[in-house]
């Protein structure tokens, strides 16, 4: 059943009723995700001072030497942040790997056959074909940021594993030192690419715009929900009537067992 | 690049005795573990008939070039051409240790030192120059081979003994798109393609210096791996976005509940 | 509560005390230990325990003034010192690396007193107290036993050697062995019985033609005239070097003379024949200052350079030419005393030739001088009786088999071989300070045959060489960085080796030592000082330069003698004697004459040896810096001889003497002739304490045999034989 059949009135009963779909936890590690990631990113492209590779340009690097006033400096102040944000991440997998971790890459990774559709035909709605092509029902995530997370969990052991054995020099040999660079050039830049389309479908692509505030309250509306994220619409509704008839049950149950007891 | 000052050694290798006290006295001042050295003298060997015999002792280390091979390939900006001094130094607190200079030096003037996981070369005793001494090497040099000084100042050591000399050679490096301008000047160098390594430091890489400057695998993986695989991935998920973006500022933002 | 003796706490138990009460600078200069509170007093260190400070090298014989960078009681670099004209601001490989010798983790820290049997190297600590006791104890039952005379003393050259002396002939033994009959006694004899000194003064600056006879100036390094040479040849000066090998030297040189190994004597008669007969010399000073020339001029009549030119090697036609230039160059010319090729049996002769050739050329004055000397001088000393008189004679032969090597000199390697033959007596302990013999003595196993029939072997060290190995007790001594010594005058200057550091572990310096163990022996009145200091400070009472003034400079100008005129000899006539008349009446040739030196057998090869620059005799091959920068020590042969043999380059190769055989790697190299083979000495060491040295390389003591020169004592150290084939 299509979210485009249902009736005006009960949409607007929908876009009222607001869903929880992120914990405080989730909506704090993203947001610090985010601040590390900028002064990561800007410094960690500062450091890059090759001029061989000529990435970085000079007034960027000479800028964020001067910040910090010398080389030294800059890239102490690029592990400190980056142990501070390994720290955090791998916190908050470990502590909440049952309640938090576990249901995050579940609905995160776990890829069905609703998502592969999605995949086929969403890109080409997005540039404006198959416009006829109903797009089947999402989890909590799309199939889009379904694939984004697994670049993201790999770059991200690839940033935290080499970004260490360049902090940890003595400990390994030249060439491990050497194979590291490029590695984490690659990972921190595969998730920057993938960034480009995470930050526009969150903070511009008009359709996603509560994604992006849910950001900040945790909610989006049950509209929103059940237009982009039906399968986790209907599991969280089917989650909510267990939960009245439970309720209802036990209510029964114990006015029985009063009465039970009350004929002991 | 031009610097305030312009270090330079002047080595007369005709004064070289290959007695090694500048090897023992840089390792003394600048505490270089006992399985590497700064600098080299490097044995020409036997030339000649017998008994018409000849050998010459080249003493050789960091050449402290105008464009050097090393800071090119440095990707944290650790090793670099000192602005004042005109030096190639190693600050080892940004330094890996992960060698691509060590490979690109066209000298083998560099070595990593494991323990530290750093990078270390010569540095003309920059902590000596500081307090007005010579380098120690030069200090020590029993043969007066080895003469400094600031080829800025014309009164310098070495100012002068360069405006002396009959013939000045330098084992300058020209090669991928480089121009190394070393900055040791050889009086009296017999012909360079004979100098070998010595029996004791027998790590130097090649027979003839300079040797062509090299890239290592790895470092290739920067140039030919990571930069294009980068560089197209951010390409294309930003002409995505872009496409997306102009998209729906053309057709103006529509409420998808309609 | 008992009375705390401050001084004698130690640092920790000084804190416990509660220094907190005490400004932290005052705690600096209070806790600090002896030498770096001497230091900070004397304005050397600041009270971080840092500064410069002057002393003295002793990583070979040259002493060269040094200035020690200490930081934080811990010397950090050594510098030549640029006021000392041994040094000139410069120090060799081996002063660079002096810091190592006293940091070297072998070094001994406290007595040791063997428990194994001899030469297991197996030893326990000791206090001083028991050692020093154990020592004087079998000293004197050996001297009330079997006489003074039955301990026998050994010491290299140094500047504690006064107290060296004043023990062992107060203790009334004649029996004193140095090394310098395994150096260069020939040259020394020689020269004292042409100019009546030991070694005339070489000045450079002048000089436009050299003549180096086995003097590998830039591999045996003495600092200054090292850097003097290179200077000249630089400035144009021409060098002729005459070697069997070709050294470093040899490639500096502008012409390297190859010569058959025993022949030098030959081509410096040529030499003079050709200044005689083609009057290059100067008749002048000839006429005024020399003796004999006449006698010279009959003798060297026949030694033609073509005579020359079969026995050497060296074509005739060359020798003319380099005598008419040696000639020709006159007062410009210097001929230096060789110290290795000439190491035959002629030695002395040929030393003789040199020192007349640079005589009839005229030299004196112009690039040869008067040494300034050692000497007590104008320097004061502490009152000492006189020594007992000594009535047995020396083991070492003199003067009763070698009438003119000098008393304080000796024949080493004829006191070991009267110990092993057990004439005239036998001897029943020997005191060995800061001396290998088991690597420096020719004939190793015979040396160590000699220490098996001691009862006493007593050693003084600061690291247990191979001597060590075989002592019974070990004396550990403070290194030249940690001690002071007595001070020695150096012409009109007198310069000072002072601590720079605290002595490690126990070592004490040889001024204790010998003045603990004097007064043992109950000889105190030979040690008439409280400590170093004293010593040192009643040394210098007459010259009234305070101590502190010497310590901040490291060096004084002392009160001057009156210069004495340089054209004035103390030879018996007062002339530069050509002819000499000692030597006419102790039945020895008065001027030099040729004797065919012997020659290898078919199949056999001169065993030459040598210098290398990074190493000092046998002292320093476990100093871990030189260590590094060595080469690997092989055993050089020419192409030719190593493809006849079979041999090819880093083959093990079996060396084998008339008295021993040895194991090394084979270098083949163009640098020798094809009758020579060249090994590195000082290497194959027999003690295992040495963990750096041991194992690498082979002892040439192995296999040399011992030959005395009859006249000077010198050990012919190029006179063996061997065979080599492959291991």
């Amino acid at each position: 059943m299509s979210h485009k059949n249902i009736p005006l009135p009960e949409r607007q009963r929908l876009r009222q009723k607001m869903i929880k779909k992120h914990n405080l936890a989730n909506i704090l590690t993203h947001w610090f995700n985010v601040a590390s990631w900028l002064l990561l990113l800007s410094t960690g492209i500062a450091i890059i001072s090759s001029p061989r590779l000529g990435i970085t340009p000079i007034w960027w690097q000479e800028m964020f030497r001067n910040l910090f006033g010398s080389d030294a400096n800059l890239i102490r102040f690029h592990y400190t942040i980056g142990f501070l944000w390994i720290f955090v991440i791998l916190f908050n997998v470990l502590i909440g790997f049952r309640k938090y971790f576990v249901p995050f890459a579940s609905h995160r990774m776990l890829l069905d056959k609703d998502d592969i559709d999605w995949m086929m035909i969403k890109p080409l709605q997005m540039l404006g074909f198959r416009k006829d092509k109903e797009l089947p029902p999402q989890d909590a995530y799309n199939a889009g940021q379904k694939i984004y997370s697994y670049f993201v969990v790999l770059c991200t052991i690839g940033i935290m594993i080499t970004g260490p054995v360049m902090v940890f020099k003595s400990l390994f040999p030249p060439i491990v030192k050497q194979i590291a660079q490029p590695i984490h050039f690659i990972c921190v830049f595969v998730i920057v690419a993938w960034l480009f389309i995470h930050v526009y479908m969150g903070a511009i692509f008009p359709e996603e715009k509560e994604a992006f505030f849910s950001m900040f309250s945790g909610k989006v509306s049950a509209w929103y929900a059940r237009a982009h994220h039906e399968k986790w619409y209907n599991q969280m509704l089917k989650e909510e009537m267990e939960w009245q008839d439970n309720v209802e049950k036990e209510v029964l149950e114990s006015t029985h067992l009063e009465k039970t007891s009350g004929a002991d | 690049m031009a610097t305030k000052n312009h270090y330079a050694f002047v080595i007369d290798v005709a004064r070289c005795i290959d007695c090694r006290a500048c090897l023992v006295a840089c390792s003394v001042e600048n505490n270089v573990p006992m399985d590497h050295t700064r600098i080299w003298v490097y044995d020409q060997g036997l030339q000649g008939t017998w008994p018409d015999l000849s050998r010459a002792f080249v003493p050789y280390n960091c050449m402290h070039c105008d464009n050097p091979p090393c800071t090119e390939v440095c990707v944290s900006g650790a090793t670099y051409k000192d602005a004042t001094s005109g030096l190639v130094l190693v600050d080892q607190e940004a330094c890996i240790g992960c060698g691509y200079c060590v490979a690109a030096c066209p000298y083998g003037a560099r070595y990593i030192d494991q323990s530290r996981g750093v990078v270390d070369k010569c540095t003309a005793c920059v902590q000596r120059l500081e307090v007005g001494l010579q380098p120690a090497c030069v200090a020590t040099c029993v043969g007066k081979s080895r003469l400094f000084g600031d080829l800025n100042d014309p009164t310098s050591e070495a100012s002068l003994a360069l405006k002396n000399a009959m013939s000045v050679t330098r084992l300058d490096y020209e090669g991928n798109g480089m121009d190394a301008d070393p900055n040791i000047f050889y009086l009296n160098l017999p012909d360079t393609s004979s100098i070998k390594a010595s029996d004791t430091f027998g790590q130097v890489p090649q027979s003839t210096l300079p040797r062509p400057s090299q890239y290592t695998l790895s470092e290739a993986g920067w140039k030919k791996v990571a930069i294009p695989l980068v560089a197209v991935a951010m390409g294309a998920t930003f002409l995505a976005q872009a496409i997306f973006f102009t998209k729906q500022l053309i057709e103006g933002e529509k409420d998808f509940e309609d | 509560m008992p009375k705390t003796d401050v001084s004698q706490l130690s640092r920790r138990s000084f804190l416990k005390l509660g220094a907190a009460t005490a400004s932290a600078l005052a705690v600096g200069q209070f806790i600090a230990p002896p030498v770096a509170r001497a230091a900070r007093q004397a304005h050397l260190l600041d009270s971080n325990g840092s500064g410069y400070i002057s002393t003295m090298c002793e990583m070979c014989v040259w002493r060269c003034g040094v200035r020690a960078k200490v930081v934080e009681e811990k010397v950090v670099k050594l510098e030549g010192n640029p006021d000392h004209p041994h040094s000139k601001g410069k120090l060799c490989a081996r002063g660079q690396s002096g810091l190592m010798t006293t940091y070297d983790p072998d070094r001994v820290l406290t007595p040791l007193i063997r428990v194994g049997k001899r030469g297991e190297g197996k030893f326990r600590q000791a206090s001083w107290d028991e050692a020093l006791d154990l020592v004087a104890e079998q000293m004197l039952s050996i001297k009330s036993k079997y006489g003074p005379e039955a301990m026998v003393f050994s010491s290299t050259h140094n500047l504690s050697q006064p107290l060296f002396e004043n023990l062992l002939y107060g203790f009334g033994s004649p029996n004193y062995g140095t090394q310098r009959s395994l150096c260069f006694n020939a040259m020394i004899v020689a020269n004292s019985i042409t100019y009546g000194m030991e070694e005339p003064a070489r000045d450079y600056s002048q000089v436009k033609y050299i003549i180096l006879t086995g003097r590998n100036l830039t591999e045996a390094i003495s600092t200054s005239e090292t850097s003097d040479l290179i200077d000249s040849i630089s400035g144009g000066a021409k060098v002729v070097y005459i070697d069997p090998r070709f050294t470093k030297t040899a490639s500096k040189a502008t012409e390297w003379l190859p010569i058959r190994p025993g022949t030098d004597l030959a081509f410096h008669l040529a030499m003079i024949n050709v200044i005689i007969a083609e009057k290059l010399y100067d008749a002048a000073f000839v006429d005024k200052y020399t003796l004999g020339f006449d006698q010279v001029a009959s003798l060297t009549m026949s030694t033609t350079p073509e005579w020359a030119a079969t026995l050497t090697g060296i074509e005739a036609g060359t020798i003319r030419r380099i005598a008419e230039e040696f000639g020709a160059a006159g007062k410009y010319a210097l001929a230096h005393n060789g110290w290795r090729t000439s190491n035959f049996i002629n030695s002395f002769p040929t030393e003789r030739a040199i020192s007349i050739l640079n005589a009839v050329v005229g030299n004196w004055g112009t690039t040869m001088f008067p040494s300034s000397g050692e000497g007590a001088g104008v320097l004061g000393s502490p009152p000492q009786p006189a020594y007992p008189r000594i009535s047995a004679q020396r083991l070492d032969g003199v003067p009763w088999m070698y009438p003119f090597v000098p008393l304080k000199i000796g024949v080493f390697q004829q006191l070991r071989d009267s110990i092993v033959a057990g004439t005239p007596y036998e001897p029943h302990g020997w005191f060995i300070s800061r001396q290998n013999p088991v690597q420096s003595l020719p004939d190793r196993q015979k040396t160590l045959e000699a220490f098996q029939k001691m009862d006493l072997i007593v050693t003084m060290d600061i690291l247990v060489n191979d001597t060590d190995w075989f002592s019974d007790v070990v004396l550990p001594e403070a290194s030249y960085l940690e001690r002071y010594d007595p001070l020695v005058p150096m012409g009109n200057q007198v310069y000072i080796r002072q601590p720079v550091i605290e002595p490690q572990g126990e070592a004490k310096s040889a001024l204790w030592v010998y003045k603990e163990l004097g007064t043992r022996l109950g000889l105190a009145d030979f040690f008439q000082y409280k400590d170093e200091v004293d010593y040192i400070n009643q040394q210098l009472a007459p010259t009234g330069i305070p101590l502190e003034t010497l310590r901040l400079h490291g060096n004084a100008t002392l009160p001057t003698s009156t210069g004495s005129d340089i054209y004035e000899w103390s030879t018996p006539s007062g002339k530069v004697e050509l002819f000499s008349s000692l030597l006419e009446k102790a039945k020895f040739d008065p001027v030099p004459i040729w004797t065919d030196p012997p020659q290898p057998k078919a199949g056999e090869f001169y065993l030459l040896t040598g210098k290398v620059g990074q190493h000092t005799q046998f002292g320093t091959q476990n100093n871990q810096l030189l260590h590094k920068y060595q080469d690997v020590p092989r055993l050089w042969m020419a192409p030719e001889a190593a493809k006849s043999l079979g041999l090819s380059d880093w083959d093990t190769v079996q060396v084998t003497s008339p008295v021993g055989t040895v194991q090394v790697a084979l270098q083949v190299t163009d640098a020798m002739r094809t009758d020579c083979v060249y090994l590195t000495p000082g290497f194959g060491h027999l003690s295992m304490a040495l963990r750096t040295a041991y194992g690498v390389g082979a002892s040439d003591s192995v296999l040399h045999v011992t030959y005395t020169d009859p006249i000077s004592g010198g050990q012919a150290l190029s006179q063996t034989f061997v065979s080599v084939k492959k291991a």
